[in-house]
């Protein structure tokens, strides 16, 4: 089942930022799409519950050097 | 030939790192794929943000080919641009007062970009220009699918970074429009893109993790010399809007060279038809005399005398008159103004607001 969670993001200092944190899409399965924006300070993801949970999204952007509040 | 010198140092000093800071990621970006095949097991970080670790880690050899095909690239990308530029302000003669608000509005943006980097507020994101997310996931998706012999990839983000120009490249940009010639459009912004390309390989080639731990301050000062830059930009602008005050103008009468103001003491001819006639000697950084005595209620000829100049002083403008004048690099001109009110003060200037002068009819 397809979820879609809107994180707000701290620590985006630039454009090139929302490409970084859209990489989510390729790196982690079961995450469908994802769109940051530098402008808003956040990234709309969605994904499939049966195959990636919100911790693990938080988790991962974590990893890039971000956080999702 | 100076401009497209000074084009070339603007390049070279803060053209580099302002542009650096807003094109510095698509650099990274394009050695994402170099550096994912000449280190193993790196950990999947993102390319702009953490770009000084990979750099450092990947074999240094390997990284060069790509940075130099990336700034390549871009450098013919400018330079089309440049020349697309020239050719439209051939095509559109900008008058004094549009040049101006293009001119205000660039150090707006400039003076924007700069308090972004200082994080002052987050509504000063929005000077920052976010490509769309199809081109962003196409950028990432060429970047990632890159394997280290392809310099496809370095070579086609080298030409998108026309997409994401900075502060001082959209100077230039301005600069390379009001040039009205494609050909010295197109020297001026390769000259000035070259400048900007010994920063970009310098900081992708050598960066070190100091660097990376240094990056915040380093890039508060490039917010600092942006912020600067972009407030004499704003002043150019009101200079050459035709403002009787600006800083520029301010500042040169604190340094005012002796011969200038000697020269201030020179009085009108006059030709036999009774106008008075007053001589201004064009130089490659002033014009002298600067202030300028005249007779109010009779018409004035300016004769403005070039001898070898280069700058754009010899794009002489009078905002108020919509006089502009492309002078010879060497020859005299002649410009005629209407009688005017006494009291009436007439700015002139360089078409780009650098230097200028002021006709006070007081006599």
């Amino acid at each position: 089942m397809t979820t879609r969670i809107v994180f707000k993001i701290a620590g985006m200092e630039c454009p090139n930022c929302a490409m970084t944190l859209e990489s989510l899409e390729d790196k982690l399965p079961g995450v469908q799409r994802a769109e940051a924006s530098y402008h808003k300070a956040q990234m709309v993801v969605e994904f499939d519950e049966d195959r990636v949970s919100e911790a693990q999204i938080r988790a991962a952007i974590q990893k890039l050097g971000y956080e999702a509040q | 030939m100076v401009s497209i010198l000074l084009a070339f140092i603007t390049g070279l000093t803060t053209g580099g790192l302002s542009c650096l800071a807003v094109q510095g990621g698509l650099l990274a970006s394009s050695l994402a794929g170099q550096i994912e095949q000449s280190v193993q097991n790196l950990p999947a970080g993102p390319a702009g943000k953490k770009k000084h670790r990979p750099a450092q880690s990947a074999p240094r050899p390997a990284l060069a080919l790509p940075i130099l095909v990336f700034l390549a690239a871009k450098i013919v990308a400018y330079t089309l641009l440049g020349a697309l530029l020239g050719f439209a302000g051939q095509m559109f003669q900008l008058s004094p007062l549009t040049r101006a608000a293009l001119q205000i509005g660039i150090g707006i943006f400039m003076l924007g970009t700069a308090l972004r980097m200082l994080n002052v507020h987050p509504i000063f994101r929005y000077f920052a220009i976010e490509p769309p997310a199809f081109i962003r996931r196409r950028l990432r998706k060429t970047a990632s699918g890159a394997d280290g012999s392809n310099l496809l990839t370095p070579a086609f983000l080298g030409l998108l970074t026309v997409l994401i120009p900075c502060g001082v490249t959209q100077a230039m940009l301005a600069a390379a429009l009001s040039t009205a010639s494609p050909l010295s459009g197109a020297a001026m912004m390769a000259a000035f893109t070259l400048g900007t390309s010994p920063v970009f390989f310098a900081v992708a080639y050598f960066t070190t993790r100091l660097g990376a731990r240094l990056e915040k301050h380093f890039m508060r000062f490039v917010a600092v010399v942006i912020l600067i830059l972009a407030i004499f930009t704003v002043d150019t602008g009101v200079a050459l809007a035709g403002s009787p005050v600006s800083l520029t103008r301010a500042l040169s009468g604190i340094f005012a060279v002796p011969a200038a103001q000697t020269a201030l003491d020179q009085a009108p001819a006059q030709t036999a038809s009774g106008e008075d006639i007053i001589t201004i000697n064009v130089l490659n950084t002033a014009y002298s005399p600067d202030v300028i005595h005249a007779k109010a209620g009779v018409p004035l000829k300016l004769r403005l005398v070039t001898n070898d100049v280069r700058s754009c002083s010899r794009a002489f403008v009078i905002p108020a008159l919509d006089v502009q004048r492309l002078l010879d690099a060497t020859g005299e001109a002649v410009v005629d103004i209407p009688p005017q009110e006494k009291g009436a003060q007439i700015p002139f200037s360089c078409s780009m607001g650098m230097y200028g002068g002021i006709i006070i009819f007081d006599l």
